[in-house]
């Protein structure tokens, strides 16, 4: 089970190079899509999924060709998108059967079945009977992986799913996912590093279309041991400072001074102490590679 | 603040193609609709005539006011999008936290909104004008341009109209965010709109509902419903009193709509919903930090076909739930049956009495209406269902589901499909729910089902198919709606610019009609032959809504375009092209029949061949020709196999003082002709069905000769009907057989068209004088009076019938045989019937009555019957005997006619005009026309089959007039006066109307053309006026002096003259003026009550003064008023306090004056006259007092209608 991408390109009528010659293979287990707004991340997902089409490039799947076997990917797809709708006025339970026969179960034995049992497993078995439309932002999330879930998929999409979660809800979503992804091939995309590291076992930093690092978050981690180094440092400094180090990242303290983070194979001064690096470096310093 | 909002929308609008868009499309429409009537298109088609202008202020204001009703469906993505947008993108929670006023935004919103809009019709306006500078322009059929006409349109109508639509549309959009709500709100004010106008019906509520009607066009009609031609071509509209006043009331409603929903109106208030979720429960949060094992069961996945049928069907449930569920649906329903039965109530009602409310009629009348807005809500629906997933943004959850696009489409399909017919069975609820209401429980449940479901749906069907395309390939489903509707209702207009055949109007058909006695006949085969066709060319569109149905993200179009084409795979190909060559192959096999094999003439080569009829053949007019004296036919019926062989033979006999050497003779195709003395064939035309024989020896004076002929319809085939034989019900009459003589009936009637074409002016008919003319009788041009006899025969389960007495009857070979013979001559007027008759008998004294019914039909036989033996107690009292032993009443398919048609002692007589009638004794309002029609009829037996006129101008004044006041005298006997009010005032009521849609010119009484309005509806109105003046004995008696002198005659034939001189001979001289006004000029009255008094005197007794006016008129030929007689006298009245001048022609007139009460019989409120008298008049404005015995209700000038009056209502007032 494998997702293979060879060289995917896609422009935009306005100009945008919304994938640039991308290549990405991808094995079972949880696949954590990194990057910022606009990088490219939903135009990836939504390609895979069968939403649009790429200039060129080509994407297999367990031996799908997926550009020309569009329904035998869907067949074996979940997704579940950065932001959708639902019909209003119908139930969860109205519309999971709905999904279920666009997914092509026939029975209404086992639609009953399925749908009762990932209501169960995103807990909104109590809330079946209420209308979708008038669900929270972390249930309709739940919601969201409940459709997925329908016709048992070996390929997940998840679009951002975290976004707009209060802390809670996050949890509760990111735990399921995980029990999904044991036996799945799980591509989860998100801006939120946090996510990643929690979750992922492995993934792929994207911007401007490209992949600018795909690793494991603890692989990519060590890479940078040595490497990160942090002071603190007035605010009025911080100009100064950026044109004499390769500052990766920087952030208030509550005095009005900043810590700063600084990417350096040596130690750049002796105001710097060595970090523990962070996924959260991995992500700026391949960004900042980047530009 | 006001100005900023109010300039920022208008400059968005400006910026924005759709506002273009839209002007060219109404601009364009406009131009094209105008110049149509404006004679632009005339090289191709039948030229426009007319001899009212295209731009008069009535004719303009009608076409300005038809294309603003297409506006109203720009109202709701204009005028309610207005606020509704800023809440769509959320804009609402930025915008309501600047400084504005609620007023200032909903006020600058609405009225930046409806400028745009009025701007949008400015251009219907601009086109209509534009139009008369368009070559080809006919000069005839433009009158002055006149910009008053265009600003009295917009500011009188339209524009108040767009205000009150766009208030509503607004305030509802802007209340529930739902731009969906306003176009059904559109739809439900269409509705009501055209329920209101049903009212008008009734004529005596026409006041109110012209008080109340919301788009004045009721209120308009309330003053120009009578206009002549003339008055049409030259007056602007009205602008006073009840138009006023409809104006005013509706203009408060809209400003009061507009003011409750400013104070409903909150920047925080939510979207008003509709009907709350009964099981409201608090939600909290289940904390579920415990991870739960995922063991999704083991489910069985099915992509075949069959279980994506299953899937398609099981979608479209879930589609059409929310189509049926959704309240503003169940609203149109609700509206739509009440159309439906309030429509009932009317339908159908002539002189005041309903039919019985028989299936096929319940399912007329919702007629063309309800299908537009099934229409209309197909087109919608199919819209917002294509477009559901990105409305409520599922759209990508949906596309990533393995189920096939074909499946999608279809179940929105099925969906609407579905939702057809529910609507159709709502014209079945309906209709059933209107029997019961009537007491009528024999339901076809089966003719029901079959006509909605079997005939109409495909219809439908159609449209739907065409409307998925459109919603496809449009991204906004309004514009694609409004394209549709534009489409739909445009496709009507082809056949002005000269696009006539029904093969390129898409989703037209021959139609299909229903009778009792017929079924649906043999049309239903064509009908479905043209759906099978468009279903094809709908099969095409399905195939392609396929191949550019969207699914992942929305595209440019070029990219549709190539993913279409990527799409084609031989699944859809196939089917695809297979549609393409059936659509082609049916559309070119009936091009083939209808232009190759059988010509078939556009409206402008029809023309073009009467020219040459007449240019070719005129010349032979007045060549003298034998006449027919002897007809016999042997007629062959197959009613099963619908054809007929007739074997006949004339006798023709040269009745002139000249040799005559050569016979023309004028025949239909299929027809052998053979004599039995040696011919010469000299020309043959195949075009016009004309051949001209030579004579070897010349027929002498006083000689006659023998003429045979076989006489066949062409065979019916697959594509072509040919036959008028029908499988039960049968009506040909002697049309089919051969002709003598040149035929003047087909030529080119209308001046203006002649001129056009190079022929003389023609009148319609010949003047009275006319001595060549009143050679004929206006029925015959090659016989006088014949002796007649004739076998017919048919299919072994029917009677056929032909005039004459039956002499033989026998059965051979299967077929039925009747052979009949009339004992006397008659005209050479002859038909034959056939169909599975019942027979009812009856005698009146030695005259033998039998009425020939469909079982089933039997309600009014008796009063058939019944009218028979009145009418010969009456006629042969008053007139002359009876020439015949028999009459005999024969039904025939409504589809053959709405008519009755009186031949020698038989009267075919159509199912849709008594058969069915629910007379209702008891109501002083409803005429028994079923008694009255049969009366009439008879009475033809004297006023055409013993007094029959020469063929010119005022023929018919001695046959439909004289009949129509035979009958009412004979209604009058039976029934009393009471219902001659109701009789007489739709007479008056269809006299004025037919006046202002005359063609040509209006004739006087003795001089009509065989006018309808003038020799049945104000002949019945002069003739029993004047037996009112000078008293009905007088009047029989000079008319049975006037049949002793002419019935029978021979040529020369009688005219109007000699029957009216005989009407003077009975008048004293101080009522000759009523002949003149009546018979010899076209006169009218305008008379009112302008007030009155009564009080109590001390003897018990009430004095009534009573101040009426009188001012009479006569009218020209175009319906220009003159109230000067020659030598130039006239009167005139200005009445205290007004400025109106009322004119007069000069009066020595005796006018009635009524004064009255109520009584109450058998608990029916009536009238008791008091006082009714004829008072001698000099002058326009008159007082008398009157003293009467009982306490008087109401007075009345010419109370009853007498005189022909345009405003009836204000003659009575109450008391």
């Amino acid at each position: 089970m494998k997702l293979k991408i060879n060289n995917l390109s896609k422009t935009y009528g306005n100009g945008v190079k919304a994938l640039d010659n991308l290549n990405l293979e991808i094995g079972s287990g949880m696949f954590g899509l990194l990057g910022p707004n606009g990088a490219g991340k939903s135009s990836l997902m939504r390609t895979i999924a069968t939403l649009q089409k790429p200039d060129s490039g080509s994407i297999e799947f367990d031996g799908i060709n997926v550009l020309e076997n569009q329904m035998d990917l869907r067949k074996v797809l979940g997704y579940l998108p950065q932001e959708f709708g639902v019909y209003p006025n119908m139930s969860a339970e109205n519309l999971l059967d709905y999904f279920a026969r666009l997914k092509g179960i026939s029975s209404k034995k086992d639609r009953n079945a399925i749908v009762k049992q990932v209501l169960e497993v995103t807990n909104l078995y109590d809330v079946r009977m209420k209308n979708v439309n008038g669900y929270s932002g972390g249930m309709k999330q739940r919601f969201g992986i409940a459709q997925l879930l329908l016709n048992n998929p070996k390929l997940i999409i998840v679009d951002e799913p975290t976004a707009g979660l209060d802390p809670a809800e996050r949890h509760r979503f990111l735990n399921v996912l995980r029990e999904i992804g044991t036996n799945h091939t799980v591509i989860f995309s998100t801006h939120i590093v946090d996510d990643v590291k929690e979750l992922c076992n492995e993934m792929a930093i994207l911007n401007g279309g490209k992949i600018l690092n795909q690793s494991t978050p603890k692989a990519a981690t060590d890479t940078l041991i040595g490497q990160i180094w942090t002071k603190i440092i007035d605010r009025d400094l911080l100009e100064q400072n950026e044109k004499e180090f390769n500052i990766i990242s920087s952030n208030y303290n509550q005095d009005n001074t900043l810590n700063v983070r600084v990417y350096s194979k040596e130690q750049p001064n002796e105001s710097f102490v060595l970090a523990q690096p962070q996924l959260e470096d991995v992500y700026f310093v391949a960004l900042k590679n980047d530009q | 603040m006001f100005s900023t909002i109010f300039l920022f929308e208008l400059k968005r609008w400006f910026k924005n193609p759709a506002f273009y868009i839209y002007i060219a499309i109404f601009f364009g429409l406009s131009m094209l609709m105008m110049g149509s009537s404006l004679g632009i298109f005339d090289s191709f088609k039948t030229t426009t005539s007319s001899n009212a202008v295209a731009n008069s202020p009535i004719a303009l204001n009608g076409m300005l006011n038809g294309l603003s009703v297409f506006i109203y469906f720009l109202l709701p993505s204009i005028v309610g999008a207005s606020v509704y947008r800023d809440f769509k993108y959320n804009m609402h929670s930025i915008l309501f936290s600047y400084p504005f006023s609620k007023w200032d935004y909903l006020m600058s919103k609405f009225l930046s909104s409806l400028t745009v809009v009025i701007i949008i019709t400015l251009f219907v306006g601009l086109g209509a004008f534009l139009a008369s500078f368009l070559p080809f322009v006919n000069p005839d059929l433009l009158g002055p341009q006149r910009i008053m006409a265009y600003i009295q349109s917009y500011l009188i109508f339209i524009i108040p109209n767009l205000f009150f639509y766009g208030v509503i549309v607004f305030s509802v959009v802007t209340i529930t965010r739902n731009i969906s709500v306003g176009f059904i709100t559109v739809i439900l004010l269409l509705f009501i709109q055209s329920m209101i106008s049903s009212f008008t019906k009734e004529a005596d509520n026409r006041y109110v509902v012209a008080l109340f009607e919301p788009f004045g066009s009721d209120a308009l009609s309330y003053y120009t419903k009578y206009w002549t031609v003339y008055e049409k071509n030259e007056n602007l509209l009205p602008f006073t009193g009840v138009v006023l006043y409809n104006r005013l009331i509706w203009l408060s409603i809209s400003t009061l709509i507009l003011v409750v929903m400013y104070r409903y109106f909150s920047f925080t208030q939510t979207a008003l919903s509709f009907g709350k979720s009964k099981n409201e429960e608090r939600i909290t949060k289940n904390n579920f930090g415990g991870i739960t094992k995922i063991n999704l069961p083991e489910v069985g996945f099915d992509f075949s076909t069959k279980q994506n049928l299953k899937t398609a069907w099981s979608l479209s449930t879930i589609d059409f739930k929310f189509i049926v569920k959704n309240w503003v649906f169940i609203s149109i329903v609700i509206v739509g049956m009440l159309f439906i039965l309030i429509s009932a109530l009317s339908a159908g009602a002539f002189f005041g009495t309903e039919t019985y409310p028989v299936t096929w009629q319940m399912l007329e009348i919702p007629g063309s209406t309800f299908g537009l807005f099934i229409n209309i809500l197909t087109f919608l629906f199919s819209g917002i269902l294509i477009h559901r997933g990105a409305t409520s943004r599922m759209n990508h959850l949906i596309d990533v589901t393995p189920t096939p696009n074909w499946v999608l489409l279809l179940s929105k399909f099925l969906a609407v499909v579905k939702m057809q017919i529910v609507l159709l069975s709502v014209i079945m609820i309906s209709g059933i729910l209107f029997q019961i209401y009537k007491g009528y429980f024999d339901f076809e449940i089966g003719h029901y089902l079959y006509e909605l479901y079997a005939i109409r749906l495909v219809h439908f069907v159609i449209w739907a198919l065409l409307a998925f395309l459109i919603q496809t390939l449009f991204k906004n489903y309004l514009l694609g709606f409004f394209v549709l509707l534009l489409l739909s209702i445009g496709l009507n207009f082809l056949p002005l610019m000269g696009v006539e055949q029904q093969i390129y109007e898409f989703n037209s058909d021959p139609g299909f009609e229903y009778s009792d006695m017929n079924g649906y006949g043999h049309g239903l085969k064509f009908y479905y032959l043209y759906k099978f066709y468009w279903l094809a060319l709908g099969s095409v569109f399905f195939s392609l809504s396929l191949l550019f149905w969207t699914r992942g993200l929305g595209q440019s179009a070029k990219s549709r375009f190539k993913d279409a084409s990527a799409r084609i795979k031989k699944t859809v190909a196939i089917p695809m092209t297979l549609s393409l060559i059936a659509f082609l192959g049916i559309g070119g096999a009936i091009y083939y029949q209808d232009n190759i094999v059988n010509e078939n003439k556009s409206g402008n080569e029809a023309e073009l061949e009467a020219v040459n009829w007449e240019k070719k053949y005129k010349k032979y007019e007045n060549k003298t020709q034998p006449r027919i004296t002897d007809v016999k036919i042997d007629m062959n019926l197959f009613p099963k196999e619908r054809n007929f062989v007739a074997n006949g033979s004339y006798i023709l006999k040269n009745k002139s003082n000249e040799i005559i050497d050569s016979i023309f003779i004028n025949h239909g195709e299929k027809t052998d002709v053979t004599f039995k003395v040696k011919t010469k064939l000299v020309s043959r035309d195949i075009v016009y069905n004309f051949d001209i024989y030579r004579l070897e020896q010349p027929l002498k004076p006083g000689d006659s000769i023998k003429m045979d002929f076989v006489v066949k319809n062409k065979p019916n085939d697959f594509f072509n009907d040919n036959s008028p034989v029908i499988y039960n019900g049968t009506f040909i009459n002697n049309g089919i057989f051969p002709s003598i003589g040149y035929s003047s009936n087909s030529e080119l009637e209308d001046d203006d068209v002649r001129e056009k074409y190079g022929l003389k002016p023609k009148d319609r008919m010949a003047n009275p004088t006319d001595s060549i003319a009143r050679r004929n009788t206006y029925i015959s041009s090659d016989a006088d009076w014949i002796t007649f006899e004739t076998t017919v025969s048919t299919s072994d389960d029917q009677i056929a019938i032909a005039p004459g007495y039956l002499i033989k009857q026998w059965k051979k070979d299967g077929r039925n045989y009747f052979h009949y013979k009339m004992d006397r001559k008659m005209l050479n007027f002859y038909a034959f019937n056939s169909g599975e008759y019942e027979v009812k008998k009856d005698k009146w004294k030695n005259v033998i009555i039998e009425i020939y019914y469909h079982k089933g039909h039997e309600y009014n036989v008796g009063r058939m019957i019944s009218g028979v033996k009145k009418s010969l107690d009456y006629y042969t009292a008053n007139f002359s005997p009876y020439q015949h032993k028999q009459v005999r009443v024969i039904e025939f398919p409504r589809t053959g006619g709405g008519f009755a048609q009186s031949f020698a002692n038989t009267i075919p007589f159509s199912e849709a005009i008594g058969f069915i009638a629910a007379v209702d004794d008891e109501d002083q309002n409803a005429v028994d026309y079923p008694f009255a029609v049969t009366s009439h009829e008879v009475a033809h037996q004297w006023w055409a089959h013993q007094v029959i006129g020469a063929n010119v101008q005022g023929a018919t004044l001695l046959s439909e007039s004289l009949s129509e006041y035979s009958s009412l005298k004979v209604l009058e006997h039976a029934y009393g006066k009471s219902q001659m009010r109701k009789f007489l005032k739709n007479a008056l009521d269809k006299y004025l109307q037919g006046r202002t849609f005359e063609g040509k010119k209006e004739q006087p009484l003795m001089l009509n053309e065989n006018q309808q309005y003038i020799h049945y509806n104000k002949g019945s109105l002069v003739l029993y006026a004047l037996s009112d003046f000078i008293g009905e004995k007088k009047m029989n008696n000079a008319l049975k002096e006037y049949i002793k002198k002419v019935a029978y005659q021979e040529a020369p034939y009688t005219n109007s003259i000699e029957l009216v001189e005989e009407l003077k001979k009975a008048t004293p001289d101080s009522l000759k003026y009523v002949i003149n006004d009546m018979f010899e000029t076209i006169t009218l009255y305008d008379n009112r009550i302008s007030d009155v008094t009564s009080k109590k005197l001390p003897n018990g007794k009430y004095q009534v003064d009573i101040q009426f006016q009188v001012s009479k008129y006569k009218a020209d030929a175009t319906g220009k008023r003159i109230f000067k007689d020659k030598q130039g006298n006239t009167l005139s009245f200005t009445k205290k306090g007004e400025k109106n001048k009322l004119e007069s022609y000069p009066l020595a007139d005796y006018v009635e004056i009524g004064i009255f009460n109520e009584q109450t019989i058998k608990g029916k409120k009536s009238d008791k006259e008091l006082y009714l008298k004829k008072l001698k008049i000099s002058k326009i404005d008159n007082k008398v007092t009157l003293i009467v015995n009982e306490k008087p209700t109401e007075v009345g000038v010419d109370p009853y209608n007498k005189l022909i009056d345009t405003n009836s209502d204000d003659n009575r007032r109450k008391l």
